[in-house]
């Protein structure tokens, strides 16, 4: 009996069949793609992506205490951190800072080490330039947003 | 004198102009419908950018393939690598000066309403009357069934060139798979339709279409396993998944189109997808009843009848087209063995089978 | 006579062909050189190293927290499954223990890992044999995962997902549910590829009694993993020598028969239900408590070596773990299971087509990233 239904089941292609109803249903579900330049994904709250250095919202001024340690866990070393004595009060005031993005591993070390919260990769992901040196990011694309910078650009804010 | 160079000349190159210009355009809105179609079995969207929900992107391809470099490879045969796109591409193209579009007499009125601005009214009926000029068709000739089945396997000959004269391996590869491939299911596809030969007694596609008409029945539910084989041959034909070897892009690379690019790549694409619509014209013709509607002697589906003819060849067409495209989406692809396997040991038995039991019926 | 019946027979010779670098079923850079009569496979030579970064020697130059983020990126389909295997080694070389939820999402997202990791290879392997939709469904299930890993780790692909001692953080809010509905789902949609492929005649054809392998043979071979278990060797990490907390949980592991492609195919499908029933009953255990143990800052094991051996989607994933006692690792020998694996394959396609090339690196599941290192 079950040797007749295979073989009938042979001759009218029923796996082919099961299948091609399986594909004809979905021809009319709904969509599951996002059309990405004009809609943009809704990243995770913890998305490692561009840095950014981050400074007091109250009084303007950078978070980093130039402490280095971000420099120091960095894998690829690819932040640089340079600081210098305040005479008067004598403590570390960050004077620049680059980090340097086409090495960059998005391993969040950085941000998981820093004590005050100054460097944080934020959910911004488009990180495409026209030239490497410009993924060369100093303090200032690190505060305002690399775009911003280099195009005009204002819509991650 | 001048009736016979309008009957002759004038009226089958305006004809002709229109298919060409047609079935470019049908072409390039094929490859539009088969992304969009894919795109939504496979729960995307397809081509959205160019135009509202990518409408406008055939134009788009075309332009880049016209605007892109013309590359020879420095080693290829560069004659025949020139010549073998345009080898396959033409032959998919004059298989449809056969395919009737439509009933005979279809543009009758339409030319009486032309030409009785120009001449006198008893020239008027001898070219009206003349099947040929008002035929839904660019020409009927008794031989069509062979016209068709001998003009379009030239086109393998631009398939073969093509992969040999770009002397590279894996065009080579694709060259030779696609020539026994092609061959094998030429044979069978050939018993298919002797089967309806057989029964419509005629090798005309007119007469073939009319023969149904008079049955009142398509030959489709007569002869279901011939419509099925011609299908799958046709499949097998023209590259199309499950039996698109010669161009296994997952295998071969591209197969025998790997080392064209721009414009010549198009005319092989151009004709692959000519080659579709050539297959399922056929089919709708030999089996769906080609501009007939559905049970065409039945009074009450009488209704049917507002359709015009053209259109319901058109649905017809499109509705095989969609099966091929359906198909391609959810199959995977055989072997090269097993294909050939499957053509000499399965479906030219089946298709030979077929023509002896359907002339023993016949002659019973 | 004999004169005639030479001049009849024509010479033929063997075409030599390079399948890759370049080539859309190379699963990346491999590249292999195949002889060929006709469409058989005389011989095949794989040539490996086109990407090759020297991951074993860069980690010699990092310390043991600064060179996890590497492994991501050895079989990078897999990185979570990565790390776990090396942190896994540091941990227990330094004496760290693992608080029960952090081991318990550990495990869930190493599982969850296998799924995505089988998807991929489903995917790729399905688009080979020429199946496309199925490729773009499995990709649809992969992002479910993907979009979990992000939630978790802040990284889609090459997540950075464990720390020495634990976790990162905590699971975020709505994670549990977005993971019981993943999980609800995904059965109906393993059926819908099954239905797709398993009983599909063209899909059988392709893959029964292509590339087979005795039990035997693949033990002599180094195989492991699921081309292993698909010729019927019980061999399963998690069963046979259980790490990190493994014992706990009940699942089969699925075993071939015929040591074919198809029976390969079914081991990774069936081991993706299995996965599935892992992670539930994580979920239903999942203990409160802190993810992260007491580590120290600096991470310093005493001098010695040690093997950790976990198994990673693709097999027995072996690090070899030398340390002089400072903070960085004095050598560190990944076994990668599908470098090993890949010597199987000149084996493996002999005699066959070379259509079935495709389809037995399709069933290694090779990861380029991994086998360069």
């Amino acid at each position: 009996m079950s040797n007749t239904m295979n073989f009938l089941k042979r001759i009218f292609l029923v796996d082919i069949l099961k299948g091609l109803a399986v594909t004809f249903r979905y021809t009319f579900k709904s969509v599951y793609t996002e059309q990405y330049p004009k809609e943009k994904p809704k990243l995770a709250e913890r998305y490692k992506g561009a840095p950014r250095l981050n400074n007091d919202p109250e009084t303007g001024e950078t978070l980093c205490i130039a402490c280095d340690l971000c420099a120091q866990i960095c894998p690829e070393d690819l932040i640089v951190v340079g600081s210098q004595r305040d005479p008067e009060s004598r403590k570390k005031v960050l004077t620049h800072y680059t980090f340097d993005t086409s090495r960059c591993l998005f391993c969040g070390l950085c941000q998981e080490v820093c004590p005050t919260n100054a460097i944080e990769l934020t959910q911004d992901f488009e990180l495409a330039t026209y030239s490497r040196s410009s993924m060369l990011w100093d303090r200032e694309r690190l505060e305002k947003g690399w775009d911003r910078i280099e195009f005009g650009k204002n819509y991650h804010k | 004198m001048i009736e016979n160079l309008i009957i002759y000349f004038l009226i089958p190159f305006i004809k002709i102009g229109a298919i060409v210009l047609i079935l470019s355009g049908a072409i390039a809105y094929l490859t539009l419908l088969e992304r969009k179609l894919i795109a939504h079995i496979q729960v995307r969207l397809g081509p959205m950018r160019v135009g509202w929900h990518g409408l406008l992107q055939p134009i788009a391809d075309g332009l880049k393939f016209v605007l892109k470099e013309d590359i020879v490879p420095s080693k290829a045969d560069a004659l025949i690598f020139t010549l073998a796109p345009m080898i396959s591409l033409i032959p998919a193209f004059v298989v449809f000066s056969v395919v009737p579009f439509g009933p005979p007499g279809m543009f009758e009125g339409l030319l009486r309403g032309i030409l009785s601005r120009f001449l006198e009214s008893a020239s008027v009926e001898r070219i009206v009357s003349n099947p040929i000029a008002s035929g839904g068709f660019v020409t009927d000739i008794n031989i069509a069934v062979l016209f068709v089945l001998s003009v379009s396997s030239v086109g393998i000959l631009g398939v073969i060139l093509g992969g040999w004269a770009s002397n590279s391996k894996y065009p080579l590869l694709g060259a030779l798979r696609s020539s026994a491939q092609m061959v094998s299911y030429e044979v069978a596809m050939g018993f298919a339709i002797i089967s309806v030969l057989l029964y419509a007694g005629s090798l005309s596609l007119v007469e073939i279409v009319q023969q149904q008409q008079a049955g009142g029945w398509w030959y489709f539910f007569i002869q279901p396993v011939a419509f099925f084989l011609l299908l799958v041959c046709g499949m097998a034909e023209t590259n199309r998944l499950p039996f698109d070897l010669p161009e296994a892009e997952t295998e071969l690379v591209g197969g025998f189109h790997t080392e064209y690019s721009g414009f010549r790549f198009s005319l092989f694409f151009l004709a692959e997808y000519a080659n579709m619509i050539t297959v399922s014209a056929l089919a709708v013709t030999l089996f769906w009843g080609g501009w007939l509607p559905p049970f065409p002697n039945v009074p009450w589906l009488g209704f049917l009848g507002i359709i015009p003819p053209v259109a319901w060849f058109l649905i017809k067409v499109f509705l095989i087209l969609y099966l091929f495209i359906w198909v391609r989406g959810t199959l995977p692809r055989f072997r090269f063995d097993q294909l050939m396997n499957y053509g000499w040991k399965v479906f030219l038995p089946i298709a030979l089978g077929h023509v002896i039991l359907y002339a023993a019926i016949l002659a019973i | 006579m004999n004169t005639l019946e030479e001049s009849t027979v024509l010479d033929t010779k063997v075409l030599e062909m390079n399948m890759g670098p370049q080539h859309p079923s190379t699963h990346g850079v491999l590249r292999v050189k195949l002889k060929l009569d006709g469409e058989k496979v005389v011989d095949a030579e794989c040539i490996i190293g086109y990407l090759h970064r020297g991951i074993e020697k860069i980690s010699e130059n990092r310390s043991y927290i600064e060179c996890v983020p590497y492994y991501d990126r050895t079989d990078y389909i897999a990185a979570v499954a990565n790390v776990y295997g090396f942190l896994l080694g540091v941990e227990k070389m330094m004496g760290i223990e693992v608080p029960e939820r952090g081991r318990y999402i550990r495990i869930m997202m190493v599982e969850f890992n296998r799924i995505a990791s089988h998807l991929l290879w489903l995917a790729t392997h399905a688009i080979d044999i020429g199946a496309m939709t199925v490729f773009l469904y499995c990709f649809r299930e992969r992002e479910e995962i993907l979009k979990l890993f992000e939630a978790l780790f802040g990284a889609r692909l090459t997540t950075h997902a464990f720390r020495v001692g634990g976790l990162w953080k905590d699971l975020p809010p709505g994670f549990e549910q977005a993971a019981h509905k993943f999980l609800d789902e995904f059965p109906a949609r393993v059926d819908e590829y099954e239905q797709l492929l398993t009983h599909n005649r063209i899909w059988l054809a392709r893959t029964k009694g292509i590339g087979v392998i005795s039990g035997k043979e693949a033990i002599q071979w180094g195989l492991t993993g699921p081309p292993l278990r698909g010729s019927g060797v019980d061999y399963d990490l998690r069963k046979a020598r259980p790490y990190g907390g493994y014992e706990e949980f009940e699942f089969d592991v699925p075993l071939g028969e015929n040591g074919d492609t198809y029976d390969r195919y079914v081991a990774r499908i069936e081991e993706m239900r299995q996965s599935r029933l892992i992670i539930q009953q994580v979920l239903k255990r999942l203990p409160g408590g802190p993810v992260r143990g007491k580590a120290p800052k600096i991470v310093k094991p005493p001098a010695g070596e040690y093997y950790s051996g976990t198994e990673s989607p693709r097999g027995e994933l072996g690090y070899y773990i030398v340390s002089d006692g400072s903070a960085q690792p004095f050598r560190v020998k990944i076994r990668p299971p599908t470098f090993i694996g890949l010597q199987a394959l000149r084996r493996l396609v002999k005699g066959h087509l070379m259509a079935d090339v495709i389809a037995i690196i399709g069933t290694l599941d090779i990861v380029l990233g991994e086998v360069d290192r």
